[in-house]
């Protein structure tokens, strides 16, 4: 696969990911990077070694909460799920990200 | 922090080995679905299991990075480096010991320097808002300080241009009251009440009791003196106390802890308006209005010192306008008076060359532990190299090797604080016990107990110095890299040799600057020793007494038993210097500022003081203070050279630096304009011990029955027992009559007291410095010897004699030495410079090559002697046996 192809995450953005991909429904770490892989088109891909940390932190942050549960194969797993807290923030960041996008879009058309 | 957060991290602060393997399961799950999914997508399960974990980045570190995130890895890793830190000391007691020893030695020298420091510079007096009180004087052109009379504090008080409230005092005095000597001070009426100081007893001073002068005599005692000198007496409120044979009555005790604003605590205060009684030779609110009050003020709440500086500028230059030129006040000087010795720039000054003395033990202790940590975490290169491949990141280790350094210093703090606090009592009792017996009761010091401000600079050097020894160490140790590791290679890139060699250096040339001062200062010690004074101190007694019991106390003196001979000068011999004035020796030369002693003619009797040429004083020059002079050698050979100076006519010249205030009729030159020298005494001390034999000393005649004069008695048999037996004389006969009562041999001790004593301290700490730096050369060398045990086996084994071997080790040890000690002398010359330029004493001498000879082959000889066990070890080293090692 070449380099270009895919794009590094900016920093800050794997955050709004998550957050975002646990909207519908809980989910465990791996099944978390398979949805932004999978709804980027594979463009986006998720560094496995940031991915577990960061989960770490927003749950510290108190944006979600984990429990153990079954995974779909039957093994236990620790879900992840969105909590009001974390609605509120996936909200707050996703007009930030339009919003500077939407600024960046401007930027790049008139320049 | 939320509480979720809170929650979170407390769980896996308690359930440690749970959230880990939670943790450990989480992301082993992910791996096991990666590799499903790569092996669904037709990869063979082990290169699909290889490609996992290279995106994964490394299990471990995935790990740590998670549990960064539970923002407890401060606490844990700290817990987990003290848990490892303290079973690595358990298993080497002696390194730990040892490290904890020479620290402790340290960081209680530099405590100790830092109590005293603190009492009485940095410890706020116990008044009410002690920073906003400032001692308020003028300079004039000559860069001379004022004292108030009387009148102008009455002045100053109704203007009072800047504080609200201000206070004068005298001088502190001395009074003898049952057997103790006790330091007093005149105060206003309303010196208590603007201090915010109150009674513990009774009441304090009251402007009721200092309005007008001779008011009643009352006075209040301190809570110290009324603990110490009155056994805390319940009827204390009933007694008197003489004071210079008046009977003051006591009206109070003021509060624990109020040791008055002077630099020496107080034993009691008196109304000013006592004055007259107590002083009646020249009273403050005589007519000639003499300067002697400071004044105190209570800085005014809406102004800066700055401002306040201006306007009492502005005032002293109107307030002086009337008088001579030389008299103007050029500008105000505040003075804080929120501590005992104000923090001004002339104290730091002086103290920082003493806390830079004390600091170099502490850094020579530094250095060689600092040395050892080396050596030990070279020992530990393997562990480290391993964990660094383990993945244990640069930083992580460093604080782990950091955190072994603190867990040394914390307890070393500890012992220190105890060294502390012993030294600082042993200390007090050697300088009780080695001062000349009749002045120890001169000797009063501020409590020098620890406060906060005291262990926050424990704490802050106890850091300091774990920083210090531990962060070279732990920089050299965690700098081989992975790969070397990896090879078990561990020395290539590990250099440490040139840091241990720039530390040894630095100790050996810290103790030879350490010791050549000392060295300076043990001649200068012995200088004085052997000094010719030129006067017979032994079997005299010198006394100070009251005017106005002068008569009473010539009777009782020549009456007493064991007395030969009464004799009487204008001042004390060996303390403090001699008045100057100019003279003219005949009319063909120029004037030469000469010193001056009023002398009667026993004095020469009394203190053996041969007269070469011409004659003594008659006793009817001395009665009548005749236009006579008797010069000592040096001043004959400097105003006449090569020619008899007997017969010769000695002008004398009005002084023209004379102050108003020193224009003291006893003290002042003599009336007449011209002398006629009658005789040639020899040369002695009459100045400061510190200034040698008087360069010059003209002497002029005067009579024990004259005003002013201090008496000295020459007595048979023991000094010290007759000053017993007149203290008790005079205490029954005539109480108060006698201020001071001193065998002149303690006087001339107490005189050399003080260079003896820095000699001790800076002796003390040179040998110090000097254990410390064997020690560290031997510890070094022995590591080298150790470390290089294959090198000299070759060296052995080709044929190397082993004196050839021993010499290796004792050149290294050479090296350090002669480093060293060039780097040290230049310092001490460069240092040494300094202060004779600075410092005007005949003592002193030039630059002295045989102190910095001494100290520079003290020190060589001790790394020698340091060297000579590792190098016996060196050359008896087998190079069979150690070629099969490894």
């Amino acid at each position: 696969m070449a380099l270009r192809s895919r794009l590094d995450l900016l920093q800050g953005t794997l955050d709004l990911l998550i957050l975002r991909a646990l909207q519908t429904e809980p989910m465990h770490g791996w099944a978390i990077s398979e949805r932004i892989q999978q709804i980027s088109q594979d463009v986006l891909q998720v560094n496995q070694g940031s991915l577990y940390p960061a989960l770490h932190r927003l749950e510290h942050q108190g944006w979600i909460d984990a429990e153990w549960g079954v995974s779909e194969l039957g093994r236990r797993a620790r879900f992840y799920k969105l909590n009001k807290a974390g609605r509120k923030q996936l909200e707050l960041e996703t007009n930030q990200w339009a919003r500077l996008s939407a600024a960046i879009g401007r930027v790049l058309d008139l320049a | 922090m939320t509480w979720k957060d809170l929650r979170l991290r407390l769980r896996a602060l308690l359930f440690q080995r749970r959230v880990e393997d939670e943790l450990d399961e989480e992301l082993r799950f992910h791996i096991e679905m990666e590799t499903r999914k790569n092996v669904q997508r037709g990869m063979p399960p082990a290169e699909a299991g290889r490609k996992v974990g290279v995106d994964f980045g490394g299990f471990p570190q995935v790990k740590e990075a998670c549990r960064e995130m539970r923002g407890l890895r401060l606490i844990e890793t700290t817990l987990q480096d003290l848990r490892y830190a303290f079973s690595g000391f358990r298993r080497t007691p002696g390194f730990a010991l040892t490290v904890i020893g020479t620290i402790a030695l340290g960081l209680g020298l530099n405590t100790t320097l830092f109590t005293i420091f603190n009492a009485y510079v940095l410890q706020p007096l116990s008044v009410n808002d002690p920073y906003r009180l400032y001692q308020f004087t003028w300079a004039n052109r000559a860069q001379e300080g004022h004292r108030f009379s009387w009148g102008e504090f009455r002045d100053f008080e109704r203007q009072n241009p800047a504080f609200s409230e201000v206070v004068a005092f005298n001088r502190v005095s001395f009074a003898r009251v049952e057997g103790h000597l006790m330091l007093g001070q005149m105060v206003t009426g309303n010196y208590f009440e603007m201090l915010g100081v109150t009674a513990m007893r009774g009441r304090t001073l009251l402007p009721a009791d200092a309005t007008v002068p001779g008011s009643a005599p009352v006075a209040v005692l301190s809570f110290d003196a009324w603990t110490n000198k009155f056994g805390s007496d319940p009827n204390i409120l009933e007694k008197q106390i003489p004071i210079r044979g008046h009977n003051l009555q006591i009206v109070g005790v003021a509060q624990a802890g109020f040791r008055g604003l002077s630099e020496v605590p107080l034993d009691y205060w008196v109304p000013v308006t006592l004055a007259p009684l107590l002083e009646q030779d020249t009273s403050l609110f005589g007519p000639r209005q003499p300067e002697r009050l400071t004044l105190v003020g209570r800085l005014r709440p809406d102004l800066t010192p700055r401002q306040a500086q201006t306007t009492l500028t502005a005032w002293a230059q109107r307030h002086t306008e009337s008088l001579p030129d030389a008299a103007h006040a050029t500008h105000a000087i505040l003075r804080s008076r929120a501590t005992v010795v104000p923090l001004e720039p002339a104290v730091v000054a002086a103290a920082v060359p003493v806390f830079v003395a004390f600091g170099m033990v502490l850094l020579i202790a530094c250095a060689n532990v600092a040395n050892m940590m080396l050596a030990r975490a070279m020992a530990r290169q393997r562990e480290i190299g391993i964990r660094l491949a383990m993945g244990a990141g640069r930083a992580r280790l460093i604080r782990q090797l950091l955190t072994e350094s603190v867990a040394l210093a914390v307890p070393a703090a500890v012992a220190g604080f105890a060294i502390s606090s012993e030294s600082i009592r042993w200390g007090q009792w050697l300088v009780f016990n080695t001062m000349p017996a009749s002045f120890r009761e001169f000797l009063t010091m501020m409590p020098l107990q620890p406060d906060a401000r005291v262990f926050c600079f424990m704490l802050a050097a106890a850091v300091l110095s774990a920083v210090l020894f531990g962060i070279a160490p732990a920089i050299q140790a965690t700098r081989s890299s992975v790969m070397q590791a990896a090879r078990g290679e561990f020395t290539t890139d590990f250099r440490p040799a040139r840091l241990r060699s720039a530390l040894v250096v630095l100790q050996v040339s810290v103790s030879v600057l350490l010791l050549i001062c000392a060295t300076v200062l043990i001649r200068i010690n012995q200088r004085m020793q052997q000094l010719e004074v030129g006067l017979q101190p032994r079997g005299v007694v010198v006394m100070d007494l009251q005017e106005r019991f002068r008569e009473r106390v010539m009777q009782h003196l020549s009456a007493a038993a064991g007395i030969q001979q009464i004799a009487a000068a204008g001042k004390v011999p060996f303390e403090g210097y001699l008045p100057r004035v100019p003279v003219v020796a005949g009319e063909d030369s120029g004037q030469v500022p000469a010193g001056y002693l009023y002398a009667s003619p026993e004095y020469f009797e009394v203190f053996q003081l041969p007269i070469l040429r011409g004659r003594n004083f008659t006793r009817d020059e001395a009665l009548s203070g005749a236009a006579v002079a008797i010069v000592s050698q040096a001043t004959a050979q400097r105003l006449w050279p090569g020619r008899d100076a007997v017969g010769r006519e000695l002008r004398i010249l009005p002084n023209p630096q004379q102050r108003r205030s020193l224009a003291d009729p006893r003290a002042g030159p003599p009336a007449f304009a011209s002398a006629q020298v009658i005789g040639v005494a020899r040369d002695a001390v009459n100045g400061w011990v510190g200034e040698g034999p008087d360069s010059t000393c003209v002497y002029f005649p005067t009579a024990p029955t004259r005003a002013g004069n201090a008496l000295f008695v020459r007595v048979r048999g023991d000094a010290a027992a007759a000053v017993r037996r007149l203290d008790a004389m005079f205490t029954a006969a005539t109480p108060g009559a006698v201020d001071q009562l001193h065998t002149m041999e303690d006087v001339l001790g107490a005189q050399i007291y003080p260079f003896r004593a820095m000699y001790w301290i800076s002796a003390a700490l040179g040998g110090l410095a000097l254990l410390l730096t064997i020690s560290g050369i031997y510890g070094v060398l022995s590591y080298v010897v150790t470390q290089r045990t294959k090198e000299i086996g070759i060296r052995v084994a080709l044929g190397a004699r082993p004196g050839a071997v021993a010499a290796l080790v004792l050149r290294q040890s050479m090296r350090f030495a002669f480093a060293g000690a060039i780097i040290g002398g230049t310092a001490a010359i460069g240092l040494l410079r300094l202060v004779a330029s600075q410092v005007d004493m005949k003592l002193l001498g030039s630059l002295d090559w045989l102190a910095v000879g001494t100290g520079m082959a003290l020190v060589s000889a001790s790394s020698a002697a340091a060297a000579w066990l590792p190098s016996r070890r060196a050359a008896g080293i087998e190079p069979v046996s150690t070629l099969r090692c490894d």
